[in-house]
């Protein structure tokens, strides 16, 4: 502890790690500390035990629940999608080396309180009830547009990719309200309306990683683009923990942080704890180790609820259901997950549900997100939350203190990759251009000569 | 030229055990048949695990020996660390009293990440080529070895005695136990994660 480190990271979140292991495979000397006795903070999967603690102030879980231990719940439901930004990561590092994706049975979307199954590929969505008979003609052009859109270009058949709006877009290839929220919510994954007033590009990007992961899931015989890491999305910071480890980065769990020591003009000079001092030129840390340089941009509902049959109308061992703000009178998606013994997360014969939102209002959060609990069935147990999502006030690189964002509600990694991206280059100044590592083959190769 | 030898299984066996106990310098003996000095221990950084192949009885095992990365050393070990290991190798320091005591303390972390039947485990007491009087008596690693039920030798990674016999061992007790490795592929189901792009409008005609 009393040492120099080039960087101190505070948090095994799975930004914190992922910085952790791409900076320590660059050669920097990385110290990481949570103060928890866990990895992952907000992105661990907790057994009962924890989930009792946390939920319900330590009460003992029923015994009819089954294995403490088999149980591996996420505290923040995401899936992946095999186009995002976070599988170039894993592929570039080799972190999946020490993972394994299972896929996610199937996807459905909300529509006239009713569930739907996604239409997988653009193709299948031409043909599916919820585009609209006299919309598949315009919806088909504007496939094409993206089909032949090289993703860089900023002008395309007439569009202003970065001046005009998605608005614009949607008005320009005749796409009516049906049309406009299977691709805005359906495919983009959006949260809420905002996204119409903002520049097409971000949403047509959107539309095409979707669209690249669906087909991709499709060659390979899965029902939905979404895949998820078996033993729960906690296993994603260990991973990436661990090749910090091996790139000689040291870890410190349950070891709280006394004191982040400034300097008099306010530039970071090291971490106090436990007496001892850790200096680095640079910290990294998620917002609960400076709670006074963060504001509140959202505040989150999450319910977690173990079901012993799944979702009705799914009838799968996993699956995600986009409830679109404009089915259930809301400004904000509801995002339901489920997931099962399959994924390795709980025993069999249970499931584990996770309903999210954006909070609209102070009131009851389970009467916000009463749509989403009706799908569910008979639940045997509930445990709701409201977390806020918080943001650094300042970028860190005055006083060198870089503080990560909260983890949103988002249904994938894209903007947690986004922050990666963003506070690598605000920490070295350059662009994050992964090295590649051998692979697990390779090393083993040369580990064998 | 000799076609190589299919391969039967592939066992994953970790080493665990208090820092400086030689747990690297046990899996490097028993690959590469090198031992480091002390100086040229950093050499380490970036050894995620180590492979080789164990013949026997006509038939071709591949062992990837993982190493702790440093992560024993604040008692940070990952869970993911453990999963799917046939078996783990638990060290000790015969000259250091506290490295045995402190088996207590991973014997607890093993059962709770590898549920015992599912896991061959071995005790290992390391550095017998160290002239000392405190050193732990074999009889006392042995007695407790059989308490908890694991397979016991004593080595020395720096004169090569009983590091080959401590793996052998441990590797044949795995393929005695068909259970633990012969199951159905733990890869079954799984999605396979590369960097290969699949375009999503390519997919023909949706007339």
């Amino acid at each position: 502890m009393d040492e120099e480190y080039d960087v101190i990271i505070l948090g095994t979140g799975l930004t914190e790690c992922m910085l952790s292991g791409i900076l320590a495979v660059e050669g920097k000397k990385v110290l990481h500390i949570d103060r928890n006795d866990f990895y992952g903070g907000e992105c661990a999967s907790v057994n009962l035990t924890q989930m009792y603690q946390r939920f319900r102030n330590g009460e003992q879980p029923p015994s009819e629940l089954g294995r403490d231990r088999d149980y591996l719940i996420d505290l923040i439901p995401k899936f992946l999608m095999t186009g995002e930004g976070l599988i170039k990561v894993l592929v570039y590092t080799d972190v999946v080396r020490y993972l394994e994706f299972r896929a996610i049975a199937t996807s459905m979307v909300y529509n006239g309180s009713k569930i739907y199954k996604v239409p997988s590929t653009p193709n299948e969505a031409l043909t599916s009830s919820l585009v609209g008979v006299f919309q598949k003609v315009k919806a088909r052009s504007f496939f094409e547009f993206l089909q032949s859109w090289q993703g860089t270009e900023a002008h395309h058949q007439g569009v202003s990719m970065d001046g005009d709006t998605m608005d614009k877009v949607y008005e320009h290839f005749g796409l009516n309200e049906d049309t406009q929220e299977f691709i805005g919510h359906s495919m983009a994954l959006h949260l809420d309306e905002g996204y119409k007033k903002r520049p097409a590009r971000e949403t047509c990007k959107r539309v095409i990683m979707y669209a690249n992961s669906a087909a991709r899931a499709m060659a390979d015989g899965r029902n939905s683009p979404y895949i998820y890491p078996q033993y729960g999305l906690g296993d994603l910071p260990q991973a990436f923990a661990r090749l910090s480890a091996v790139y000689a980065g040291t870890f410190m769990l349950a070891t709280p942080v006394d004191e982040v020591v400034r300097d008099e003009a306010g530039a970071f000079v090291g971490v106090k704890s436990g007496g001892k001092i850790a200096r680095a030129r640079q910290v990294i840390g998620d917002p609960s180790y400076f709670t006074d340089s963060v504001r509140v941009t959202d505040r989150v509902i999450r319910a977690i609820c173990i079901l012993r049959a799944p979702i009705p109308k799914t009838e799968a061992d996993s699956a995600q259901i986009i409830l679109p703000q404009r089915q259930t009178g809301r400004k904000h998606d509801i995002y339901v997950t489920c997931l099962s013994s399959q994924q390795k997360i709980c025993p069999a014969g249970f499931y584990v549900a996770s309903i999210s939102t954006i909070a609209e209002t102070q009131g009851d959060p389970k009467e916000e997100i009463a749509a989403g609990i009706k799908l569910l069935g008979p639940i045997d147990q509930i445990f709701v939350t409201v977390s806020n999502v918080y943001e650094p006030v300042t970028d860190g690189t005055k006083d060198n203190v870089f503080i990560s964002r909260s983890y949103d509600a988002t249904s994938h990694f894209e903007t947690v990759y986004d922050d990666v991206k963003d506070l690598y280059h605000r920490i070295t100044g350059k662009d994050l251009v992964l090295q590649k590592r051998p692979k697990m083959e390779e090393d083993a190769a040369a580990a064998a000569t | 030229m000799v076609p190589t030898p299919e391969i039967t299984a592939t066992f994953k066996i970790l080493l665990i055990g208090d820092s400086n106990v030689g747990k690297s310098s046990i899996i490097r003996r028993f690959t590469d048949d090198k031992f480091l000095s002390p100086e040229e221990t950093n050499a380490t950084i970036g050894v995620d695990f180590k492979v080789t192949m164990y013949d026997v009885d006509e038939k071709r095992y591949k062992l990837a020996i993982w190493d702790t990365a440093g992560q024993e050393r604040f008692r940070t070990l990952t869970s993911s660390y453990y999963r799917g290991a046939q078996g783990v190798i638990l060290v000790y320091d015969v000259s250091s009293r506290e490295t045995f005591e402190n088996l207590e303390n991973w014997i607890e972390e093993v059962n709770t990440y590898c549920p015992s039947d599912d896991v061959v485990k071995m005790i290992v007491g390391n550095k017998i080529d160290k002239e000392t009087e405190e050193r732990v008596p074999r009889k006392e690693g042995f007695e407790y070895a059989r308490k908890h039920q694991t397979l016991f030798l004593e080595c020395s990674a720096k004169t090569k005695v009983g590091v080959q016999q401590a793996v052998e061992e441990l590797v044949n007790k795995i393929i005695d136990t068909p259970s633990l490795w012969s199951k159905s592929s733990p890869k079954k189901g799984t999605v396979s994660v590369d960097e290969s792009v699949t375009s999503g409008f390519s997919s023909g005609c949706a007339c």
